[in-house]
């Protein structure tokens, strides 16, 4: 029971952590129908950004993630300006080798900085409190915390601020939204910023149980694809959902079945997800 | 119209002139003429997951050039210069043959060093065929020698020379029974795994289940440390790049393990200990820092890594091998009297073994090397952290 | 309408050419010739790519996956179950055919950026189950000594330019299967699916069934090539089936031209002598490589050849409105040619 206990605590904040990671993958996908495969580049460059904030600036844990988010932002903007804007009318397919091209970019650049070492980032939140009667640590229950708190904001800003129902408004209706006068140049930027924003939350998250390398953005990357097409593409409950899913999935099947079983269950869930219901579990039948 | 004509040039232009720099620069490669020269080829991981790797094996053969060219190398009455091409081959194996082919025709090497089984084994396809070089194996998995090449000599101890000593440590003189699975599952980790498990319950253990995973493709492994523990292991199988298993074993400390680790050869002691809070290690056994060496050169190449390479991580046995074995070739060179006929070089290298300068001596350094191309040193040893926390070295026998 | 044609004739031609006395050309640079071969059997793959995505306009992302079948078919079969090399070959061939048909069953079902994602996971799948199925394929400890063709009469196929000769009948099959569909009524159709799918199907065109047999045909093009390059690699590694190796076939395709006879071919050897010579940059270059490749996609998306094409197109338009005679039959290339303006308005 205590096993169950704290797994399902490891669950949870894994969960928090894919969805936070896989919502901007969603949103850019809603509003500008690009799989964006520099998504996990962003993430790796939102752990390197918490860590210099941290270690090298001084900065407090939270305030680091914060302004993480806020640079990663910036540079999610930058790379639809300069990568994706020129691209607008141009097939998918050129989105995808561009945006390849800016994940190499990144992963050289990071490596030209820092170093293809590993380096590790202490978390300033330590110790472990007990819920139920087992040990969980305060960087998990932090991880979950913070993961809710900008949930809500997320969906606040979504729902109630006039940016916010902009970009909601294009990911439903393209052309309805450009004929009520929403530009689409600044949906497309305020949701690449927000996007990178999203998942430098993820990363400076997750940075202290884990290690930041040039390449850390590959094994999320594979992870948030799996729940984007599990929660349906451009959905963002989908993408809560999907995340605290196979998040859940991943460590029981792990704890109960083995390792392996725990590696490969985003695959199998893609594989009958995409052989019942292609267009993904929680998106409306009709989806083009 | 004009404009037009012009954006459609444009790209034609951009491509052209990015392939004539492409062609340009694959010229210089070519040796220069004049004599003198001797290139070292290495092809390994430069980008990618395994960057840190290639650019710790880099250094150790980097150290070495430096310092024989401060001492002069003379091959058959003439003065040479050693320098070193490294091609980045990301790992693969296909990659590293391509890479070896191209330092040995463009770059005139005879001997590359070749740090991952995958690129030995492509090159091995064409080293005695359709190319003609020396491959400087630095990998420990023993099936590069066993393939009868006779053109490849392995710089690592085979990792099968772990297992008698790691099983005496725990099973006999601990009395230890149960050992728990938690490697990295590469190929490298599985074969590891399936020789550690054969031994294990040769020797009358028994081995729990298996929960090797990937150390570089997991968010999150604290739920492969509580399934390992929950099946209430002895000791522990643990092992991967230093700085994942680090976290490993203090996820499981953290979790209230309080047995045994046997450590992989893949990560280092002293590594493990600047991403860990040191204490963690108790009770486990691995291999032994470099620094811990008594040999003659040991202390001046721990000095020179921190001067000349970083000061920001130890120098590991990655570095320090590879360093050796480019002295043991270039003092083969001499002796062969050619750095151009790989067949020379290595029939010259037992000879060669006793006689490199002290300097180049510094973890190990190999007394031997046989028929197979297995570098033996009788000094070489292993490391035991003890409960207290401090080291007790073991000898071990290279097989 | 016939200039063109010589025009587009000369060019292919000195490709051809090229290839063909590469070999003796390249004598002693065995280097060269070993980059050659492996580009080869991409470029075959390349063109298997260049059915579904350059006639259908489908985005495929399992690629790297039929690759990696065809790999490990040819890999396996000839060494633990010890197979002659045409045998493993053409059970290499079959085996992608069938895996792509099947694949194509599921994933066709959707479309566009849907269909896109539905083959990456398709290929990450099949890329996780080479490289964990330890006990059939071996996972990472990979497979050592695949045969290389079984000499046929004086034919020494250990000979690295025997063996490109080979490879360059092989890749001359593939680009004349491009070539007929380009002129034929299949590839009409198919392109008339990339313009419009809606439109297509109204005019009487079974899109479901042109798809699925593209798509089957291009998996087949990407297990020859896999096939061709286990044998000559020797020994082979799961990374050959990885999603790596799908974005550098997107990348040799889109850099060539998509939807054209000789794009496959010059656009994977011109990147892959970028990636030999930007080797120099060591660990950082794809600091240079990774704007190059944006700025390639930004600034040309048709590809080399197919910029070519349109430049030839443009300029024979402009001599046939300078002189007086009418028009004559329409241009009966033009609803063939995949490069003209409605394929970037699209």
């Amino acid at each position: 029971m205590t096993l169950f206990v704290q797994q399902f605590f490891n669950g949870l904040s894994l969960g928090g952590v894919y969805c936070l990671a896989a919502i901007g993958l969603t949103l850019v996908f809603g509003v500008l129908r690009i799989p964006n495969l520099a998504h996990g580049a962003l993430y790796m460059v939102g752990a390197y950004l918490t860590y210099f904030f941290l270690t090298s600036a001084g900065v407090p844990y939270i305030l680091a993630i914060a302004l993480a988010a806020l640079v990663l932002a910036g540079i999610g903007i930058g790379m639809e300006r300069v990568v994706f804007h020129p691209l607008r009318n141009a097939p998918h397919t050129h989105h995808m080798i561009a945006a390849a091209g800016a994940m190499f970019f990144l992963h050289s650049l990071i490596q030209a900085i820092w170093g293809a070492d590993f380096r590790r980032m202490e978390s300033p939140i330590t110790g472990r409190v007990e819920i139920l009667g087992t040990q969980v640590s305060w960087q998990r229950v932090t991880i979950v915390i913070t993961a809710v708190v900008v949930l809500i904001a997320l969906t606040w800003f979504i729902k109630r601020t006039v940016h916010g129902q902009s970009i909601e408004a294009v990911e439903q209706d393209r052309v309805g939204a450009s004929l009520v006068g929403i530009n689409p140049n600044r949906v497309s930027m305020l949701t690449f910023g927000l996007a990178a924003a999203l998942v430098a939350v993820a990363a400076g998250l997750v940075a202290p149980i884990n290690l930041l390398y040039p390449t850390m953005g590959d094994v999320i990357m594979v992870k948030v694809f799996a729940i984007i097409i599990l929660g349906g593409l451009g959905s963002i409950p989908g993408a809560i959902v999907g995340g605290f899913t196979l998040g859940m999935a991943e460590v029981m099947a792990t704890t109960y079945v083995s390792a392996v079983a725990g590696e490969v269950i985003a695959f199998v869930v893609l594989i009958l997800v995409l052989a019942i219901r292609p267009t993904g579990l929680l998106t409306k039948a009709v989806q083009r | 119209m004009s404009q037009k004509s012009r954006s459609t040039l444009r790209p034609l232009i951009a491509l052209s002139t990015v392939s004539l720099l492409a062609l340009t620069s694959c010229g210089n490669g070519g040796g220069d003429g004049e004599g003198g020269t001797i290139t070292i080829g290495v092809t390994g991981p430069q980008s990618g997951g395994g960057a840190l790797y290639g650019e710790n094996v880099e250094a150790g053969i980097r150290l070495a050039i430096d310092e024989l060219n401060e001492q002069g190398v003379t091959i058959d009455g003439e003065e040479y210069t050693v320098e070193m091409r490294a091609l980045d081959d990301e790992y693969q194996p296909n990659a590293a043959a391509t890479n070896a082919q191209r330092l040995v025709e463009q770059d005139d090497a005879s001997v590359v060093f070749i740090p991952h089984a995958g690129g030995i084994h492509a090159a091995q396809e064409i080293n005695t065929s359709r190319s003609d070089f020396l491959i400087g194996a630095y990998s420990s998995d023993r099936r590069i020698i066993e393939r009868d090449n006779e053109l490849t000599f392995m710089i690592s101890p085979p990792f099968v020379s772990y297992s008698e000593p790691f099983i005496r440590i725990f099973q006999e003189e601990q009395g230890a029974e149960r050992l728990g699975l938690l490697a990295t599952a590469s190929e490298y980790g599985q074969q590891w795994t399936t020789m550690i498990t054969q031994d294990w319950e040769d020797a009358g253990g028994e081995v729990l289940s298996n929960n090797n995973f990937d150390y570089g493709a997991v968010s999150d492994f604290a739920s492969s440390v509580a399934r390992t523990l929950s099946d209430d292991p002895d000791v522990i199988l643990v092992g991967g790049p230093s700085q994942t298993t680090a976290l490993v074993i203090e996820e499981a400390r953290d979790q209230g393990y309080e047995g045994g680790f046997m450590i992989m050869d893949q990560a280092k002691f002293e590594e493990l200990e600047l991403f860990t809070d040191p204490e963690n290690l108790n009770n486990s056994a691995g291999v032994k820092p470099v620094a811990e060496f008594d040999d003659p050169g040991t202390d001046s190449l721990v000095e020179r890594f921190a001067e000349d390479i970083t000061e920001e991580r130890p120098i590991t046995a990655e570095t320090s091998l590879n360093f050796q074995a480019v002295a043991l070739v270039v003092k083969a060179m001499e002796i062969a009297g050619t750095h151009e006929d790989p067949a020379a070089i290595r029939e010259a290298m037992p000879e060669a073994a006793a006689e490199v300068d002290d300097v180049f001596r510094v973890s190990g350094f190999p007394d031997e090397v046989t028929d197979e191309g297995l570098l033996i040193s009788d000094s070489l040893e292993g490391a035991y952290r003890d409960s207290e926390g401090n080291y007790e070295y073991f000898p071990m026998d290279i097989e | 309408m016939k200039l063109t044609f010589s025009i587009r004739g000369v060019g292919a031609l000195l490709v051809a050419a090229a290839l063909l006395f590469a070999p003796l050309i390249l004598a002693e640079q065995n280097y060269l010739l070993r980059v050659l071969i492996t580009g080869i059997t991409y470029a075959i793959a390349v063109y298997g790519l260049n059915i579904i995505l350059g006639f259908t306009g489908q985005l495929s992302l399992a690629h790297g996956g039929f690759f990696g079948i065809g790999v490990y078919t040819m890999g396996l079969l000839t060494t633990d179950y010890d197979w002659s090399f045409w045998g493993a070959l053409l059970a290499a061939i079959v085996l992608t055919t069938v895996v792509g048909f099947l694949a194509g069953l599921l994933a066709l079902r959707t479309r566009e950026a849907y269909f896109a994602v539905f083959t990456m996971a398709l290929g990450l799948i099949i890329y996780m189950i080479i490289s964990r199925w330890e006990d059939v394929t071996h996972a990472y400890s990979g497979v050592l000594g695949v045969k290389l063709p079984e000499n046929i009469g004086p034919l020494d196929f250990s000979e690295p330019a025997t063996y490109y000769y080979l490879l360059l009948v092989f890749l001359a099959a593939a680009a004349y299967v491009t070539y007929t569909l380009r002129v034929s009524n299949v590839g009409r159709r198919l392109l008339a699916i990339r313009t419009s799918e809606d439109l297509a199907s109204s005019i009487g065109i079974n899109v479901g069934l042109n798809k699925q047999l593209a798509f089957t045909a291009s998996a087949g093009f990407a297990g020859l090539g896999g096939a061709l390059f286990a044998s000559a690699e020797g020994f082979i590694g799961p990374n050959s089936s990885s999603i790596d190796l799908t974005f550098e076939l997107l990348m040799f395709l889109l850099v060539g031209g998509v939807a054209t006879v000789m794009g496959p071919i010059v656009g994977t050897l011109l990147v892959l002598a970028l990636f030999e010579a930007f080797q120099d940059f060591q660990a950082y270059r794809f600091i240079l490589l990774g704007p190059v490749i944006i700025a390639l996609v930004i600034y040309a998306p048709q590809g080399l050849i197919g910029r070519l094409n349109e430049l030839t197109l443009r300029w024979k338009r402009r001599r046939a409105a300078a002189p007086k005679t009418p028009a004559g039959p329409p241009d009966s290339d033009s609803p063939a040619d995949p490069n003209d303006e409605k394929a970037e308005v699209r």
